[in-house]
């Protein structure tokens, strides 16, 4: 359903994304495994279309020069240009790092905010679900989101994403400050969502174990760059990656 | 005399309230310090007036019209103006009072004034409250602030635009990501704050003359307001309304009435020196815990 050609991301003079190539199939959960500025959150914005966003708003204050090349295809649409708001219409979306959730609005009002884009009837559906998929959120459903933990923003974020009806859901660093026990909290929660819904998942992550056995297909990058490739569990005999990741 | 000064200072706050709601509406949405907004209060006034005496319009279609045709320039002056330089405030302060002064002095230019420049009140009689006499165009502005902040709160809470306001408010690249396109949302929060300084020039005006040098004494009230406040926070202009409404009054009453707009200059440098972030300046709780 998508298809990366040859994306090349430059921050000034800086290469963040160097000639990526990838493909998402419909169905698959897929990740995208690199430590601390590998250039994830790069290429998340540029799925996203985020990066158009960053690209004008520099533009304007006419600072630093964003440079993308390459192509997105979704669907066999080129959607390379397309801005981040019309991807999410068109069912791409993306769960930000750092469980972005509108702090001052309580957890219901985040998620009819996210159902922008839904019908009434479908925001009500939706919020039950999420309430269903996610329990601690209903629990503090008129809660400020700001009060919420890490933890439970971080699912609450994923309930937004979800609110907006994605094909292709975006998440990048789910587990990013959590403890390992809420780590594996999360990882259940996105199984689930998978198997409520069906959406196809790219997940950006820098500690991979909890994720791993669970990945159809993992690409690992280095400064923007692929280092390796393959199916989750086969990763996880690999030698390279079990040093470079789990210290073993 | 102290009843008569309870029902003036009443009344006086909610007129502050009334022209300072369109204003935190778009700052707190676009992050736009929308300082043509005096500006576009006083042309509501003219062109109501122009409405229904060069064109002869019933007031129900000259009033409306006016409230629309501002709401409309503003978003233009987002559309064309503001959105290059969204993001850089000072370009943006420059660029909306720009606009301001030059749709005001050309209506100065243009020989708009004189007495003759008055809007009818919506109800022309007078009551008696105890023993004071109020007429009926300030109770007319006390129920148009009553309803014009429960439809803003009702607005912003249940209706999608109004949420995706909230949202855009606090996270403009979160509510990309959710499919909301920032850039018209904030267009339309312009045009609905203009719409909302129109539609209290309508109510307000009526007690005076339309004049041009009131669009700058509505842009240093809703400033005032909006400060003591503090910038983003609703509950915060209700109570500044009324620090600086009952002040105006009880200046106006016992000491001098031309010092009205000084209490508004003294109390933006006042909160200024005492707490910058204003009375209700941003839930502090929640910064320091993220
Ligand atoms: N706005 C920016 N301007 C300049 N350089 C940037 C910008 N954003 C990221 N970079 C650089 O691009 C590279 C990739 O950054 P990116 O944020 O994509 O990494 P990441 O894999 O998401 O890292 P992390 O795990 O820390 O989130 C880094 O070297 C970073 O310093
Ligand atoms: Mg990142």
């Amino acid at each position: 359903m998508l298809n990366v050609k040859d994306l090349i991301v430059f921050y000034e003079n800086a290469i963040a994304v160097n000639d990526l190539s990838m493909e998402v199939r419909e169905g698959q959960i897929v990740g995208v495994i690199g430590s601390n500025s590998a250039g994830k959150t790069t290429l998340m914005n540029t799925l996203s279309g985020l990066i158009w966003d960053m690209l004008i708003k520099e533009q304007r204050k006419g600072g630093e020069r964003i440079t993308v090349m390459g192509s997105v295809h979704f669907f066999e649409e080129d959607i390379s240009k397309l801005p981040a708001f019309r991807r999410a219409q068109q069912g791409i979306v993306l769960c930000r790092e750092r469980h972005p959730v509108f702090p001052d609005s309580s957890v219901t009002e985040n998620l009819k905010i996210a159902g922008y884009l839904r019908k009434r009837a479908e925001v009500k559906q939706g919020i039950e679900l999420s309430f269903d998929l996610f329990p601690n959120l209903a629990r503090h459903r008129s809660r400020k989101a700001g009060f919420l933990s890490g933890g439970e923003q971080q699912m609450l974020a994923i309930g937004m994403a979800m609110m907006v009806g994605p094909k292709l859901l975006l998440l990048d660093e789910p587990l990013l400050g959590l403890s390992p026990a809420m780590q594996t909290q999360v990882v259940e929660a996105i199984k689930d969502v998978r198997r409520h819904t069906g959406v196809t998942l790219v997940i950006a992550e820098q500690f991979a174990r909890p994720l791993l056995p669970w990945l159809d297909f993992a690409y690992v990058i280095e400064n923007g760059m692929l280092t390796l490739t393959g199916p989750g569990p086969e990763l996880m005999d690999n030698p390279e990656i079990k040093s470079a990741y789990f210290g073993v | 005399m102290l009843q008569g000064t309870l029902i003036y200072g009443f009344i006086n706050s909610v007129v502050l309230m009334l022209v300072a709601l369109g204003f935190s509406v778009t700052f707190g949405i676009s992050g736009v310090a929308n300082f043509a907004y005096g500006a576009l209060y006083v042309m509501a006034g003219y062109l109501s007036w122009l409405g229904l005496h060069s064109l002869g319009l019933p007031y129900w279609l000259a009033a409306p019209g006016a409230v629309a045709i501002t709401a409309g320039v503003a978003a233009m002056i987002y559309w064309f103006i503001l959105l290059r330089v969204r993001g850089l405030v000072v370009s943006e302060v420059i660029a909306t009072f720009g606009m301001g002064l030059a749709i005001l002095e050309l209506f100065r230019y243009l020989g708009f004034i004189g007495f003759e420049y008055t809007l009818p009140p919506l109800i022309d009689a007078s009551v008696m409250i105890g023993d004071t006499y109020v007429d009926a165009q300030r109770l007319c502005i006390v129920g148009a602030g009553i309803l014009l902040a429960a439809f803003l709160w009702f607005f912003t809470h249940y209706t999608k635009t109004g949420l995706a306001f909230r949202g855009i408010a606090q996270d403009e690249r979160t509510a990309l990501t959710l499919g909301i396109n920032a850039d018209k949302v904030a267009a339309w929060s312009v045009a609905f704050g203009a719409g909302y300084a129109a539609l209290a020039a309508l109510v307000i005006l009526p007690l005076g003359t339309i004049a041009v040098n009131e669009g700058y004494n509505v842009l240093v009230n809703a400033l005032a307001v909006c400060i003591v406040g503090g910038l983003g926070s609703t509950v915060g202009i209700i109570v500044a309304s009324f620090l600086i409404g009952f002040a105006q009054i009880l200046t106006a009453t016992y000491l001098e009435t031309s010092w009205m707009m000084l209490v508004s200059l003294v109390a933006i440098l006042a909160i200024l020196v005492i707490k910058p972030s204003g009375l209700f300046g941003h839930q502090k709780q929640l910064e320091e815990r993220i």
